[in-house]
């Protein structure tokens, strides 16, 4: 386990220098570093605990809109409202999760993309509080320690600080007794629930760490689009993306989401100029490839070839 | 006083608009049945239904539902070699391998209708768009009338099929119990192939058929009717074809009364409302039988 906080340190520092290349690609960075924290978040649900949500749009929207109307509305600081939309997030999650444990398979994964789309739908309907169909507009963010919020490597850093902190957590939890609980309801609920796990509990929990995670960095999106219109946020499709980027990198696994973050937001870059607004052509391509060739995503395939070796080497 | 003129007048709408929804949504569980698994691209097929009119109104200007001759056969076969050369391959691995799979195939057709149609929503126009006749103070749209009576047409000569004939006798069996089937000498891999092209024809009818009412856009519509799918097969049960064809009319009726008498915003919401409740009431649908859960 240590080797996996040397390389998150390693990565860290890497990443921290990153801007100081002067590089042009700065908003491709904070677009990797958002995908890797909502993917790694989304891995905690459903790769750990093998639940696969389609509706995560919707904390990414909770997160970004309650820090925006905060911001623009009653003046509340984007760290307060990020700590009371991750709050938001995490009640939602425990009474999202508590109505649809009892589904497996795809009837949870059908209700996640129904509650989503009804919070969509609200978000756009419910004007007096979401801003409506325009949007919300941050125009001002507080300056702390004189650090321009609206400032591109200011925000690179936030990201990067949320992707470590969901990477961090992660390997927190792998090694802790809820990793294991959550890995042995995934792979097999009866024989968890024989070994004296509560499965709904452990999935609750995966739920809720998850759904305030994401929030979190829906917060970091929210200051890093400064303007937010419900139609594109609580979309589907960022929903699909989240899911598919986890699944590519490897579910179940520390570093398959960064690795599908990094792989799908560049190949995404590439060929934006290509494919223009058809550019989740790529996702739909690469999932197609990874189920036919690699079922267990790119890093999970990785690790059960060196799981394997090391199995032979022994026998 | 409540106005019974207006509320059959919505209900007759909601009836029709229902009928189409419940086409869509028979292809849906008809393939869960046989598959046991969720295609994601359904509602991908039906806008590519949508197309197939489109283009051949553009170029030929032909009527719309004279290209259901064409497309129901066109999209039997596609779907049956998508299910023979790619999905196949994924049958017997975890149903949610299958799920995703659709879900790749499903980008996949929307993101290349988009570069090849481009984001601008497309439509037909025929002479009859706006024409309706009277029942009593009733006003029916022909538009709407026709996808009923489409809706009602396929329906029927799916029955026929599935009751009377001796492939629907093995797509039956295949549903009831694939290794029984395979025991008693049925190639279910053809009964698979088959179903999935009966599911995408099944698609592509409502496409065309819906095409004088709505707009075909890329990629928004899609997700949007393969929800709706859901919700209508999910409301009757997944499986369940009978059970589909109330549920897609429950989910007419719904949506056309709630927006009428309710928020027009939330129209979309109703049917998902009621989706939801349902799912966490009684998961195996309003007609399904119930399971015991451990």
């Amino acid at each position: 386990m240590s080797r996996n906080v040397l390389i998150l340190l390693g990565l860290l520092v890497a990443g921290a220098l990153y801007p100081l290349t002067g590089s042009a690609f700065i908003t491709v960075g904070i677009s990797v570093l958002l995908f890797t924290g909502w993917a790694t978040s989304w891995n905690l649900l459903g790769g750990w605990a093998g639940q696969l949500s389609l509706g995560h749009a919707s904390f990414v929207g909770l997160g970004a809109y309650i820090v925006a109307v905060g911001a623009s509305q009653f003046g509340i600081a984007p760290w307060w409202s990020v700590l009371i939309s991750m709050a938001v997030a995490g009640v939602l999650a425990a009474v999202w999760g508590k109505l649809t444990f009892g589904l497996r398979g795809p009837y949870f994964s059908l209700s996640t993309i129904a509650i989503a789309e009804i919070m969509r739908l609200v978000a756009i309907n419910e004007g007096w509080l979401t801003g409506g169909a325009s949007g919300v507009f941050i125009d001002s963010l507080p300056e702390p320690f004189g650090i321009d919020l609206f400032d591109k490597t200011a925000q690179y850093y936030l990201a990067l600080l949320y992707a470590a902190i969901t990477i961090g957590i992660t390997l927190f939890i792998s090694s802790r007794r809820f990793g294991y609980q959550l890995k042995a309801v995934r792979d097999n609920e009866e024989a968890a629930m024989a070994a004296g796990i509560n499965p709904s509990v452990v999935k609750l929990k995966a739920f809720v760490l998850s759904g305030m995670l994401t929030a979190l960095g829906g917060g970091v999106y929210g200051i890093f689009l400064s303007f937010i219109e419900p139609h594109l946020i609580f979309n589907l499709l960022l929903s699909i993306q989240i899911a598919l980027t986890v699944i590519i990198g490897g579910r179940g696994t520390i570093w398959g989401p960064a690795v599908g973050a990094a792989l799908l937001v560049i190949a995404g870059e590439i060929f934006r100029t290509a494919f223009a607004q058809a550019n989740l052509l790529v996702y739909g391509v690469l999932i197609l490839v990874v189920i036919l060739v690699l079922p267990r995503g790119i890093v999970g395939e990785y690790v059960h070839k060196l799981v394997r070796r090391k199995y032979a080497k022994r026998a | 006083m409540f106005d019974y003129v207006s509320f059959f007048q919505n209900l007759s709408n909601g009836v029709l608009i229902g009928a189409v929804y419940a086409l869509i949504g028979v292809g849906l569980t008809l393939v869960f049945g046989v598959m046991r698994t969720i295609n994601f691209a359904h509602g991908d097929f039906v806008v590519l239904g949508m197309y197939f009119a489109v283009v051949f109104n553009a170029v030929f200007g032909w009527d719309p539902y004279l290209t259901l001759f064409l497309a129901i056969p066109a999209g039997f076969i596609v779907g049956a070699l998508m299910q023979k050369y790619l999905l196949a391959r994924v049958i017997d691995a975890k149903p949610e391998t299958m799920m995703l799979a659709t879900l790749g195939v499903s980008l996949v057709i929307a993101n290349v209708l988009l570069l090849v149609f481009g984001g601008e929503p497309k439509s037909v126009n025929v002479p009859y768009a706006a024409g309706t006749f009277n029942v009593g103070e009733i006003r029916i749209s022909v538009v709407l009338l026709f996808a009923g009576l489409a809706t009602l047409a396929v329906i029927i000569g799916l029955y026929l099929l599935l009751n009377r004939t001796e492939v629907g006798r093995a797509i039956r069996a295949t549903a009831e119990n694939r290794l029984g089937a395979e025991l008693v000498g049925i190639n279910t891999k053809k009964i698979q192939a088959i179903v999935f092209g009966l599911g995408m024809a099944l698609a592509v009818t409502a496409g065309v058929a819906l095409i004088p009412l709505l707009f075909a856009s890329p990629v928004t519509t899609g997700a949007l009717f393969t929800l709706k799918a859901f919700v209508v097969t999910v409301l009757g049960g997944l499986g369940n074809i009978g059970a589909a064809i109330v549920g897609g009319l429950l989910l007419g009726v719904v949506e056309v009364l709630g927006a009428s008498y309710l928020d027009s915003a939330y129209r979309d919401a109703y049917g998902l409302l009621v989706f939801v409740i349902v799912l966490l009431v009684k998961p195996e649908g309003l007609f399904g039988k119930s399971v015991k859960r451990v």
